[in-house]
């Protein structure tokens, strides 16, 4: 049997038993996920179709116009849309093809084993896809539903949008997994400062290309159309397989068969060509880089009391111990470890952009209270959403990460309580940092009213403490000690369940002060009066649902690590 | 100084330690024999409290290690068989954590990291990251650590995997050593000759159940011709039909 075909076989094997021991998880926890991620999905769905209309409308006489304005800005926008999927796609590949093909504890097995190289690039290469490209699936159908229900596209959409996936997803895997292979074969020789100059050039160019085309599309701009259609034209171009799927689906939404098969071919032929041409390079160069990483010195010093790292025992010389132990060893961890930390960086790049285009609108014309109460909301939404990311991403997994290591602290003389306060205040004091800057000087930069400011420093502020126990308590209640790594242990269902209940709480907090606040501006209460007492019971109720947020988790996972064994 | 009562441990219907009961008095070292998926490893865990006995108690140093874990903890040291470090810290912060965790503090402790990392011969690699210290470094950490705050008793689950002759005599000789200064040492192992060498009692468990404990003559006595503890191990643990 074919050795990629036989690898693959056992892969597909342990998923079916992964997915199998689904029954013998808590019903009530599948049940939540299930009702959440539908619910996530169908709220996806309801957001594209609701844009979609939007645009169809701001497009005038959309059915008579022979231009149909807001179709070509729906399909400008969906290229688009592919475009920066298939980047994405190419970064995530290059994250997960290093850890897949060169870090996973099955490669020396693997590797030992009479295969070729080319036979163990092919079967590990379909892991990298589906890792990679689960949540384009599960993301991008509510949004391909939406575009054809709103453009009355013909069946045959659906079935070219299915059709053109596969071969959509493999391009960027086979380009990352490409990258990957070249720097691990380049990268022992080069100095980290040289790589690392490189890459901080690269999201520098990135976060300049954003921002220009950002500035460019936006609508407050009186030819904003015109704009529009300028700025996304720079991203169109014949050579890409996301302008191949894109106008290949489109082509079928029109109904015009003939340029959805050409669009077809042409992306399936180059994924087949893209597939046989990485294999070849990992038959040829993938075991020099491997052998490379493998056998070169890995001897690192750290020395105590050197950086700011060595110093952090004195620089917390006010925290007793064992609090202090702990947090110096999660600071210490967290920053020697590049899978955390890149993602870090790589977030507050993408902030970065956020806070950067927060200036232009806050210039802008919009004078009227109700659109200056919607920003000020939308505002706050976006300050704890951020803050939601940020504790599913790196808080919720700080007690699994303790993983096989857990017998260290299993048999040191404290209790488990302390070690999960730990957890919630490290979380509480590094997160607040942030978001509550970023509150602030978004606040700032919008020039929202002192009321809408001080609101939303106190919304994040009192999130900080309701996600912070959401995601310690999960974290606990739902830990996976067999992973080491962080990305996986927040994707599987404990992670899943905490990101959900975030976001529904944010939905929660956020939602019931925006009702109160629009309201205000649309002057539905009869007093002001009625207005600050309403206000006040909002303030209260968040507070309080702040409360059980935080402390139902920590309670909950609390009595489960004591129940635990190891 | 470690005494198990009726000790019991259940896995579902699998029964893996079956009320065992046992005294191991103070400055004696304790080797614990028996075949793989005996109930040695489950015992350990649970005279550590990673593992929450079915029914029955261990009392070390005379603290429940259920009922009073904190206070057990601080006078226990463990060393398991696979040591999981935390591979992003250095040898000497991985010293430091262990230090803060019990609390440990002053220039004591700075100078007692040091004896030890000296003693157990890491000290030359005590700035580098865990992650590349080889098996027996990992393991000689372990031990390192696991003297930092002095323990009373000393629980030790196969000690000698990833360690070379040198570095098995060592750790033979200075456990040895330390047990004549009182401490007292639980070991499970495979390796009979060393039990033979070192124990002052040897308790011989299978399927769950403490077949016999006594000292090394008390043992070989048992057996129906004169032979090694590995003779009368093997006899003693035989499987019918075999």
């Amino acid at each position: 049997m074919n050795p990629a075909l036989l690898i693959l076989g056992a892969k597909l094997r342990m998923a079916w038993h992964e997915i199998a021991s689904v029954r013998k998880q808590s019903k009530l926890k599948v049940a939540v996920i299930t009702v959440f991620a539908g619910g996530i999905w169908l709220a996806a769905y309801g957001c594209f179709h609701e844009g979609f209309e939007w645009l169809i409308r701001f497009g005038g006489e959309a059915q008579s116009d022979p231009l149909k304005v807001g179709y070509i800005i729906m399909a400008r926008m969906l290229a688009v849309l592919g475009l920066a999927v298939f980047f994405m796609l190419v970064f995530s590949n290059v994250l997960v093809a290093f850890s897949t093909l060169y870090r996973s504890r099955e490669v020396p097995f693997l590797l030992q084993a009479p295969i070729s190289f080319r036979a163990f690039f092919i079967a590990r290469f379909w892991e990298c896809v589906g890792f990679s490209s689960w949540a384009l699936a599960y993301l991008g159908s509510p949004l391909i539903l939406a575009y054809g229900r709103s453009s009355g596209a013909s069946p045959v959409f659906y079935i070219a949008a299915v059709a053109f996936f596969l071969p959509f997803i493999i391009v960027p895997a086979c380009v990352g997994c490409m990258i990957t292979m070249i720097l691990a074969r380049a990268f022992p020789q080069q100095r980290v400062r040289v790589m690392i100059g490189l890459g901080v050039v690269a999201v520098g160019l990135l976060f300049l290309y954003i921002r220009d085309v950002l500035d460019a599309t936006r609508l407050s701009q009186d030819v904003a159309l015109a704009a529009v259609m300028d700025a996304t034209s720079r991203t169109q171009t014949p050579f890409l397989p996301s302008y191949w799927a894109t106008r290949g689906i489109l082509a079928a939404a029109e109904r015009n068969f003939r340029e959805c098969a050409f669009q077809f071919l042409l992306l399936l032929s180059n994924a087949l060509m893209c597939v046989w041409l990485t294999a070849e390079m990992a038959q040829r160069i993938f075991y020099r880089g491997f052998s490379f990483l493998a056998g070169q010195d890995r001897t690192r010093f750290k020395r105590l009391d050197q950086g700011v790292l060595g110093r952090a025992d004195s620089l917390l010389c006010w925290l007793p111990n064992p609090a202090r132990a702990l947090v110096v060893k999660d600071i210490k961890l967290f920053w020697r470890d590049p899978t955390q930390w890149s993602q870090f960086v790589i977030f507050f790049g993408i902030l970065a952009v956020y806070v950067a285009n927060l200036h232009g609108v806050g210039n802008s014309r919009y004078t009227s209270d109700m659109w200056r109460s919607w920003i000020a909301c939308l505002n706050i939404g976006s300050c704890t959403l951020v803050l939601a990311t940020l504790t599913s991403r790196f808080v919720f997994p700080l007690v699994s990460l303790e993983g096989r290591r857990f017998w260290i602290l299993g048999l040191a003389p404290f209790t488990f309580r302390r070690l999960v306060w730990q957890k919630f205040w490290l979380s509480v004091c590094t997160t607040s940092l942030f978001t509550v800057g970023l509150a602030a000087l978004s606040g700032r930069m919008l020039h929202i009213p002192a009321l809408h400011f001080w609101l939303s420093i106190y919304s994040v502020v009192v999130a900080n403490f309701g996600l912070a126990g959401l995601a310690v308590g999960l974290g606990t209640l739902y830990p996976n000690f067999q992973e080491d790594n962080p990305a996986r242990i927040v994707s599987g269902m404990g992670g899943t369940l905490n990101f959900l209940l975030s976001v529904g709480y944010v939905v929660l907090i956020v939602g019931a002060q925006t009702v109160i606040l629009q309201w205000h501006v649309l002057e539905r209460f009869t007093t002001p009066q009625a207005f600050w007492r309403t206000l006040g019971i909002a303030v209260l109720s968040i507070t309080l649902v702040s409360l059980v947020t935080s402390l139902l988790p920590l309670y909950l996972g609390l009595r489960n690590l004591s129940d635990m064994e190891f | 100084m470690i005494e198990t009562e009726r000790l019991t441990k259940k896995f579902g219907d699998n029964l893996a330690v079956d009320s065992l009961s046992l005294k191991v008095a103070e400055g004696e070292f304790f080797c614990f024999l028996g075949p793989n998926g005996a109930g040695k490893t489950t015992t350990i865990k649970m005279l550590t409290g990673l593992l929450h006995p079915t029914a029955g108690r261990a009392i070390l140093g005379g603290y429940d290690i259920q009922k009073d874990p904190v206070a057990a903890k601080r006078i226990v040291g463990y060393i398991p068989d696979a040591p999981f470090l935390y591979e992003k810290l250095t040898g000497r912060e991985f010293m430091r954590f262990v230090a803060g965790l019990y609390q440990l503090s002053g220039d004591g402790v700075v100078e007692r990291t040091e004896t030890l990392l000296d003693l157990f011969g890491i000290d030359d690699v005590g700035d580098q990251l865990i992650e590349d210290y080889s098996h027996g470094m990992r393991q000689k950490l372990s031990f390192a650590a696991c003297f930092l705050h002095d323990p009373r008793i000393v629980i030790v689950d196969e000690p000698w995997v990833g360690l070379d002759p040198k570095n098995i005599r060592f750790v033979k000789d200075f456990l040895r050593a330390r047990t004549r200064e009182g401490l007292t040492v639980f070991m499970s192992t495979h390796t009979l000759s060393i039990a033979e060498e070192v124990a002052d009692q040897i308790g011989i468990i299978h399927n769950g159940r403490l077949l016999h404990v006594g000292t090394v003559p008390e043992i070989r006595a048992m057996a129906k011709s004169p032979g090694t503890l590995e003779d009368v191990f093997l006899e003693m643990t035989k499987e019918e039909g075999e």
